[in-house]
């Protein structure tokens, strides 16, 4: 800790040079935006080419890389590796299992409601709930008819936390089906995944969309619905087009990018080019929210304590101290060597023991003068250490 | 061992001898008897000014320490135990398998996260993959589809890149309000490495990619079997498969043996025991990509593939974990802090004192790198019961600046009449303008922690109304 005076004296020269450096800033073009002009990349933000053999701050080996510019797609490499090999045809079907947005991939199969609802029954419902209203931290998989819970997806709490949000679950949601059946097959049931069949899968979502109160092919999904792959392609998502930008088609990386150029789109500002940002008077108020309630389920529980940590001496810590290994990794490079009575050695010890094992144990605990370190230099308990006197004496 | 001195003299039976053996051998202290008096004099605690930390030989100094053969992988300082990766339940989905333990920024210095303090997020637990059976395909519109080994994709030429990876939903739970009392919980979905890995643009020049090929699928071998969709765009640019952390292999809880890393963008996308990348025509909406990580604005409408963290920053120090209670009145004290950007590099920083209304420039201090943890630093002079907002705003060299919290909400052109007419009738909102606040992901808008006359520290919101 510096004293008092030191830190006075210090201020004036900080304060001096903090205001030199700002003022040398404000006469020249501001470096906070000066790549304002520079390529922006798909997501809104500066695109660094590799240019020079650099790209960014990072040197790169010009061996490997020449200038690139990705919106030429010139991705800037040079030369090929040939590592690994071509995947065997039976390889690619274990792993090339996806099923995307437009149902590419789906496997041939089909399911019914009730099926489905009894697989959810016995392996769904500890963790989503009755008929998939979730709890205990597991995701909701309904809410309710689909269609009209698609509603509430304007539902803003903007002033009352109690007011009714909106609801995010697969009916009302979720833009594809393709994406329920690809998760269950690979990712369900939380502790056992990738057990379903895809008939099985089928049949969970079949329950899904009967759960959502959602329509294929222009009919509501009764209890005796059947699933199968030709269905799966005319179920109804309310959902299908609540997502901005559109992905989709031969413009949706196009789309992407345009969106991403505009901050407006996503709530972020971006400063005109050459703007200072406002450094005064900015947002004049006495509003100040505090944390109310809030959550303070920390876990550990907070500290910055630099001490040791608590003892756990319950059963479950209780590891069982290796005493020969104790006594072969700190004392059998004296006591092992001649420098020092062996283990076992009674002749050896006889002098050390005449003047007590209390005393033993004492020298070894505190160590001595004659070359013994305090508990051979090992770092453990008391009563350890005394364990491994104890092995040494046994003769 | 704890003040066994103290111990030592509630013993008086003891004879002077006995005492200065016991609390030489106890404390550690050299048994040589002309140190004796001083150890004696500071361990009777009465009118001594002396430091006893100073006075007495502590006992690391004066025994043997540990052998190098002990913990050949090392460990912290058995007194740092409270620097650890924090959890809560209101974060845990399913026993805390699909759930997330953060990085406690208030204990980082620097720019590096220690590999066992970074962030730790997952959708069906930590996996451990066996790096004899790692495989990576790579597949779909290329002209030749291939399978790599661990050893095969290490033999390609490595970069080495810091960067942070950020989880969108940091500062998630607080658009309405603050909700945790701790920078930890407040801002921790993050942390910073510097990773080795290759970037994929070089190994594409193996398989040939076919110029339809518009989206990659990257897919994990976890339980949840994670996927995510990544435009073209990133693959050609600095998207890398990594395997490197810190200048060692992966953290099985960042991905061992390794995973995907898109610099700047969600760190859901950075997929983690990366299986699989293919390539498509069209994105494949994958559970994280439609379900998740997708952000509802008011009008009903959410923004589907959010890619880059937008420009952030918090203050460090102080914060509810380290507050200024020790301090004196005039006391010299560094005011800290974090500015990181997924669309750049942070060009500057400002500090206000009053939770945004003035603000002053800040100084960037150490390496400033793109998609980067950057410090920041503001020396201040501290008067004793003072009240202080303390709130950072960073911007970056897009442009970019860090939102008020009214401004994320309700837009940028925000004004108190606005909202005080929205207060009392909230259809008087233009749901067409800022992100409201239902959108739980990518949340930017300036965070201020207010000192109290007590030099405590708590997490606040400066509201317009």
């Amino acid at each position: 800790m510096f004293k008092l005076e030191q830190f006075n004296k210090l201020t004036a020269s900080i304060v001096t040079v903090v205001a030199l450096a700002s003022f040398g800033q404000a006469g020249e073009t501001p470096a906070y935006n000066g790549l304002w002009d520079a390529k922006k990349d798909i997501s809104g933000g500066v695109y660094y080419p590799i240019k020079n053999g650099q790209t960014g701050p990072y040197k790169v080996n010009t061996q490997v890389y020449k200038d690139s510019d990705v919106s030429k797609g010139n991705s800037g490499i040079k030369g090929v590796y040939n590592n690994g090999r071509v995947p065997t045809a039976n390889e690619l079907k274990a792993w090339d299992k996806d099923i995307d947005g437009k149902n590419r991939g789906m496997p041939d199969g089909y399911g019914y409601v009730d099926e489905g609802e009894a697989l959810y029954e016995n392996q769904c419902k500890s963790c989503h709930g009755d008929f998939g209203s979730g709890g205990g931290g597991y995701p909701a998989l309904s809410a309710g008819k689909a269609k009209d819970m698609k509603r509430t997806l304007t539902n803003n709490r903007w002033f009352k936390p109690t007011a009714e949000g909106p609801s995010r679950v697969f009916g009302s949601y979720w833009p594809v089906a393709s994406t329920m059946f690809w998760y269950i097959r690979d990712a369900m049931p939380h502790t056992k995944s990738k057990t379903l069949t895809d008939d099985e899968t089928y049949s969970l979502t079949a329950y899904m969309l009967y759960i959502n109160g959602m329509k294929v092919d222009g009919e509501i999904v009764t209890e005796t619905f059947k699933l199968d792959k030709e269905k799966f392609n005319k179920i109804e998502m309310p959902n299908r087009h609540g997502f901005i930008p559109n992905i989709d088609g031969k413009d949706g990386l196009e789309n992407v990018r345009t969106f991403f150029q505009n901050p407006d789109n996503y709530g972020a500002i971006r400063l005109a080019k050459g703007e200072e940002p406002c450094m005064k008077n900015c947002q004049e108020t006495d509003n100040i929210l505090r944390v109310d309630g809030g959550i303070t389920d920390f876990n550990p529980p907070m500290s910055v304590a630099r001490d040791l940590p608590p003892k756990k001496d319950d059963g479950m810590h209780k590891v069982s101290f290796d005493i020969k290994g104790a006594y072969e990794s700190h004392c059998a490079m004296c006591h092992g060597t001649g420098v020092a009575p062996a283990a076992g050695d009674k002749a050896g010890w006889a002098p050390f023991m005449e003047k007590g094992l209390s005393k033993v144990y004492k020298n070894g605990l505190e160590g001595t003068n004659m070359g013994m370190p305090a508990k051979g230099g090992a770092s453990i308990s008391d009563a350890e250490f005394k364990k491994v006197v104890d092995y040494m004496l046994k003769f | 061992m704890k003040n066994n001195v103290v111990n030592t003299n509630s013993n008086t039976t003891m004879s002077r001898r006995d005492f200065f053996k016991k609390t030489g051998a106890v404390s550690a202290a050299a048994a040589a008897s002309v140190i004796a008096p001083s150890v004696a004099n500071a361990s009777g605690g009465g009118t001594s000014a002396d430091d006893q930390a100073i006075m007495h030989h502590p006992k690391w100094g004066q025994s043997w320490g540990d052998p190098v053969t002990k913990n050949v992988y090392g460990v912290p300082s058995k007194y740092e135990h409270n620097n650890v990766r924090r959890y809560t339940k209101l974060l845990a989905s399913g026993n805390y398998r699909a759930s997330i333990a953060l990085t406690p920024i208030h204990e980082s210095d620097g720019i590096i996260t220690p590999n066992g303090l970074f962030f730790s997020r997952s959708h069906g637990g930590t996996a451990h993959v066996d790096p004899s059976e790692f495989r990576l395909m790579i597949n779909g519109l290329v002209e030749k589809p291939i399978v790599l080994t661990l050893a095969q994709l290490k033999r390609y030429p490595r970069v080495t890149r810091t960067h942070f990876i950020e989880c969108p939903a940091n500062g998630g739970q607080e658009w309405r309000r603050p909700q945790y009392n701790s920078v930890q919980f407040a801002k921790g979905f993050m942390a910073c490495a510097e990773w080795t890995g290759v970037y994929i643009k070089t190994i594409l020049e193996d398989l040939g990619l076919k110029p339809e090929a518009k989206w990659m699928l990257a897919e994990g071998s976890d339980n949840s079997e994670m996927g995510r969709t990544v435009p073209i765009d990133k693959v050609l640019d600095d998207a890398m498969i990594v395997w490197g952390q810190n200048g060692e292999a992966l953290r099985p809880e960042q991905g061992y043996p390794a995973r995907l890393l898109l610099p700047g963008w969600e760190g859901n996308l950075c997929v983690k025991w990366l299986k699989r990348l293919e390539f498509g025509d069209e994105p494949w909406y994958a559970k994280e990509e439609t379900s998740k990580y997708t952000a509802l604005q008011p009008t009903g409408k959410a923004v589907q593939h959010f890619y880059a963290n937008e420009v952030n920053s918090t203050v460090t120090t102080p914060s509810p974990e380290k507050p200024w209670t020790d301090l004196e009145d005039g006391d010299m004290v560094e005011i800290e802090g974090l500015a990181w950007s997924g669309m750049g590099t942070i060009t500057r920083v400002d500090l206000s004192f009053d939770g945004g209304n003035n603000y002053e420039q800040a100084n960037i201090k150490g390496l400033v790198l793109p998609k980067c943890w950057t410090r920041w630093s503001y020396m201040h002079k501290y008067k004793k019961g003072e009240k202080l907002l303390l709130t950072s705003r960073a911007m970056d060299d897009a442009g970019f600046i860090q939102p008020t919290v009214d401004q994320e909400v309700f837009g940028g052109d925000v004004t108190k009449e606005y909202l005080e007419a929205a207060q009392k009738d909230s259809s008087k909102i233009d749901k067409t303008k800022g992100m409201g606040v239902e959108s739980v992901y990518h949340r930017n808008a300036v965070e201020t922690w207010e000192v109290n006359e007590k030099g405590e520290v708590n997490h606040v919101q400066v509201r317009t109304i």
